[in-house]
């Protein structure tokens, strides 16, 4: 029992198999339990809307609030609201995929292979969001200026071209390793901590991990939404990794 | 306790897995993401907005409307002032009037009367003197008289 509580499992997977295809079991599991639990808060939330909000309308037109202003403060006040949904999505899903990874006990659910985890610490997930980051984008600027989105490539100058390329490849990169280094190293850290000391030392880890895992989420819906706003706007002017 | 789990888990990587396991999990998590954002959409923002929206509507069509009937009360506050000031004004203007008729009207009485005592103590003067004159001409003749009878007395009894 003890070692199943402070084993640590790194790069094993709870293999499904699906045809030929092979999937992340544990990640898919969590990952509808966050789906779900978003979905059963906004359902509840949104299922009797009240001109003066209370309890969990209060709550959830906070966190709305809180996603508006960033896709504002990135996109711009008349161009966030087609966007809003997705930059939104991106935050809360990450958030709460971080936050249920962080504060439920999944060590207490025994797979065959592999354990539960955020699915934000497995790559395909992070890919996943960043590779849509990119599509998003892409999807942005050009309804909105037609192939004369791809114009940018060569502003200010076509020196600057390979750099340019090198963006769209360097932008989901950088998003996608960012969320899964920090989310997999804080599960590693913590998991470490508890296999050496297994009361009271691995709790400031942890809490480090929550504020981790919601600035994580942060970040990420920032950048979805600075991209995005770039590329609406379109001139030169990218910002590098952050 | 042991490391076995750790060094067990290096195996499993090098053998099949490991942490950057590639495979049909990512256009799941891909397809599964954009179905959330299509429910969040339709469940969460949207409606959200709505109410949102439609409550920033209300509280701006109430202050506005609160603004007006400030302004109004303002307004009526102000010709209310305006009315007293120029009500007490007039009142002031009657009361003086009404004073200065009362001035008049009693200087004028006064006047009358005196001349009505200065008629009366005249024509008092006058009479007394008319009847000083007739008792003064009685008493004359009746002087004249005794006179005569005081003579007439010495005389007789000469």
């Amino acid at each position: 029992m003890m070692i199943n509580f402070a084993a640590l499992e790194v790069g094993k997977h709870f293999y499904w198999h699906i045809g030929k295809l092979e999937v992340h079991g544990q990640v898919l599991i969590v990952t509808w339990i966050v789906i779900a639990v978003l979905v059963i808060l906004s359902s509840l939330a949104t299922r009797n809307l009240k001109r003066i909000p209370d309890g969990l309308q209060n709550f959830m037109e906070y966190a709305l609030e809180f996603v508006q202003d960033v896709a504002k403060t990135a996109i711009g006040e008349r161009e966030y609201r087609p966007w809003l949904p997705f930059v939104g999505t991106f935050f809360l899903f990450i958030l709460v995929s971080n936050w249920l990874g962080a504060l439920v006990p999944w060590k207490l659910i025994t797979l065959p292979e592999g354990e539960l985890a955020a699915p934000t610490s497995d790559i395909n997930t992070t890919v996943a969001l960043a590779l849509l980051v990119s599509g998003l984008y892409f999807w942005a600027g050009i309804s909105k200026k037609g192939l004369g989105y791809f114009a940018r490539y060569v502003q200010p100058t076509p020196i600057l071209l390979p750099i340019n390329i090198l963006e769209d490849f360097t932008k989901p990169l950088s998003l996608s390793f960012r969320l899964f280094g920090n989310i997999l190293a804080d599960e590693l850290v913590v998991g470490v901590l508890v296999f050496l000391v297994p009361v009271f030392v691995p709790l400031p880890m942890m809490a480090l991990g929550l504020f981790a895992g919601s600035i994580q989420a942060l970040i990420f819906a920032t950048l979805a939404a600075t991209y995005i706003g770039e590329a609406l706007e379109g001139h030169g002017e990218e910002e590098h990794g952050h | 306790m042991s490391f076995q789990p750790i060094l067990l888990a290096v195996e499993v990587t090098e053998k099949s897995g490991g942490l950057f396991d590639f495979d049909a999990t990512l256009p799941i998590m891909a397809i599964q993401f954009l179905l959330l954002v299509a429910i969040l959409n339709s469940t969460f923002f949207q409606p959200l907005l709505q109410t949102i929206d439609s409550r920033n509507d209300y509280i701006r069509d109430t202050n506005n409307d609160a603004k007006a009937r400030l302004a109004q009360a303002e307004q009526l506050a102000l010709d209310y002032e305006r009315e007293t000031a120029e009500t007490r004004k007039t009142a002031q203007i009657m009361i003086e009037t009404a004073q200065a008729e009362a001035n008049r009207i009693k200087a004028e009485a006064i006047a009358q009367a005196n001349l009505e005592a200065q008629a009366q103590i005249a024509a008092a003067k006058a009479t007394i003197e008319e009847q000083k004159a007739i008792a003064f001409a009685q008493l004359e003749g009746e002087v004249s008289g005794l006179s005569r009878q005081i003579l007439e007395r010495l005389v007789g009894t000469v």
